[in-house]
């Protein structure tokens, strides 16, 4: 099978700043004044097409900025993905105005996705019989609750047609129904053999949708591979990371961020 | 260049993009007001008449000369055809030049043509200032100065406010997400501009030849003669005027050539500065 995702030696530093004073002695000369955090480090693996990736790992670890990194949002510091077809984050609240009608908000969210007219009058009633909204879709979206402005979103969202699909905690949006609803369209494309990559704590939600898994740890590749193996050492430490006590939690996630600080930035070959 | 001929290519790709943005930029700001649309035309009218009963009654400037010396008018429909681009440039300008930062979140997770996120702004603005320069025009003739064949020349100034409002915030949109407070310097720099054009007085000739020279450097002095050309005065203004002509078409094209070098350099970085 043909590659869809290879991540080579990716790493993705961010400056921190103690002061006003420091970020803009560090805009003057870069690299002399603030410090550097290894979001992710050195992170590399490839992935085929048709794969359905789970990225795992406590909060902070940098699961988001990873699939930020595949979904093209964010630049690499170094290293670099390649990707063969078209990338889609499946971003359920972006481009809504709480302002505009949730019919106005189709509109203007499928505009800044990049549909061309006619396409906006092809999936509109697709939107509006997914999203189950009813005559709400007549009301200004400020007078949504969260649930159903989720629902929008998502069924904004999903009209997408990528090669490459990247869903950051999605599929909890709204009740039961709906978000079976969601999975079912999750499945959908996983049947028509859309790489995916997915990133969740709902371990069960992963283990039945995942075929490959990718655990992250302190920015780190700890491990990847199919989800049977993955998934049972990942659960196996989050069992015994959750009955450490709190301070003993801490000192662990301490000790993770401490190796990814930096007061220099680092040359990535090095 | 490379950088400049992507710009305008991505510019008119998005042409139908920027239409419907532009209008639901103008519903979302206009949203909550009863009065919705029609304050864009009514902030701007309140202001001319406090420019008018200030400058105009109080102070009794008497008639204004046109640049050539040959024609006079009344000072209100004087200050009335060159306030009224000024209106525009100065929404356009504050407000284009955050747009970026501000909605860079709201597309960053979409492939969305960046470039197009000041010209959408700008192009909202531009609704409203097409209107005002309809109603402007409506006074000038009551007024007892109607259409004449001069008009044509209003399309391309009304074209050419569009594109330096742009030329303007495509650099300064860019900068503003590297260096926040380059939007402060902007806001005063507009307030600085406003009161350097002859747009509520005009003592230039009163003046030194070289200051005057100096302030004709200035872009929008050319517009707001531009605009009086048309409306009120019988003159050709860019034939009569073709070194400010030349200059200002010169300005822009600079301003686009390094507005489009700077925002292709950060494009890919504006994550990091947001």
């Amino acid at each position: 099978m043909a590659e869809s995702v290879i991540i080579k030696n990716v790493t993705k530093t961010y400056r921190m700043y103690k002061t006003k004073g420091e970020q803009l002695g560090d805009l003057i000369f870069p690299g002399k004044k603030g410090s550097s955090f290894n979001a992710i480090e050195n992170i590399s693996f490839a992935v085929e097409k048709g794969d359905v990736v789970g990225l795992v790992g406590i909060n902070g670890s940098g699961k988001s900025t990873l699939s930020n990194i595949i979904g093209g949002i964010i630049p690499p510091t170094s290293g670099e993905v390649i990707v063969n077809g078209e990338v889609n984050v499946i971003a359920i609240n972006a481009g809504l105005s709480n302002q505009l009608t949730g019919i106005e908000n189709i509109e203007f969210k499928c505009l800044l996705m990049g549909y061309s007219k006619e396409k906006i009058a092809k999936v509109l009633p697709e939107i509006i019989e997914f999203s189950e909204l009813g005559d709400f879709i007549y009301q200004p979206v400020k007078k949504y609750s969260s649930g159903m402005k989720s629902k929008l979103g998502f069924a904004i969202s999903v009209t997408a047609d990528p090669d490459i699909l990247i869903i950051d905690e999605a599929l909890s949006v709204g009740d039961q129904t709906f978000a079976d609803k969601s999975l079912e369209k999750m499945n959908e494309y996983k049947k028509r053999g859309k790489t995916i990559f997915f990133v969740s704590h709902n371990l069960s939600q992963v283990r039945s949708f995942c075929t490959k898994i990718a655990w992250i740890e302190g920015g780190h590749l700890r491990e990847f591979g199919p989800t049977n193996v993955v998934m049972k050492n990942y659960a196996a430490f989050i069992k015994k990371y959750h009955r450490l006590p709190p301070a003993e939690q801490k000192a662990f996630r301490d000790q993770l961020a401490d190796r990814r600080k930096h007061s220099k930035i680092m040359n990535p070959d090095e | 260049m490379r950088a400049f001929i992507k710009i305008i290519k991505e510019q008119f790709n998005s042409f139908y993009l920027i239409m419907r943005l532009a209008k639901f930029q103008l519903r979302i700001d206009n949203q909550n007001n009863y009065l919705g649309f029609a304050w864009e035309i009514l902030n701007p009218a309140i202001q001319m008449t406090m420019y008018w009963f200030v400058f105009g009654f109080a102070m009794d400037r008497g008639v204004m000369k046109s640049e050539n010396g040959l024609e006079e008018v009344p000072y209100v429909y004087w200050m009335l055809a060159g306030i009224s681009m000024w209106f525009f440039i100065n929404k356009a300008i504050l407000n284009g030049s955050k747009a970026i930062y501000q909605r860079y979140a709201m597309v960053a997770k979409m492939n969305f043509p960046l470039s197009v996120l000041p010209s959408y702004i700008i192009m909202g603005k531009y609704y409203g200032h097409l209107v005002l320069v309809g109603a402007i025009i409506v006074v000038c003739w009551i007024g007892g100065y109607p259409p004449s064949i001069y008009y044509l020349q209003l399309i391309y100034f009304l074209a050419m406010s569009y594109i330096l409002a742009f030329a303007i915030t495509l650099l300064t949109s860019t900068l503003t997400v590297v260096v926040r407070d380059i939007q402060m310097l902007i806001q005063s720099l507009l307030q600085v501009m406003f009161f350097l054009s002859p747009i509520l007085w005009d003592r230039t000739t009163k003046m030194p030849e070289w200051i005057h020279q100096i302030l004709m450097l200035n872009p929008f002095y050319y517009l707001a003669n531009g605009y009086r050309a048309s409306l009120l005065f019988h003159d050709w203004y860019i034939v009569s005027h073709w070194e400010l002509t030349l200059y200002n078409w010169a300005l822009i094209f600079v301003l686009l050539l390094i507005g489009s070098k700077a925002h292709f350099k950060f494009r890919n970085r504006f994550s990091d500065f947001i």
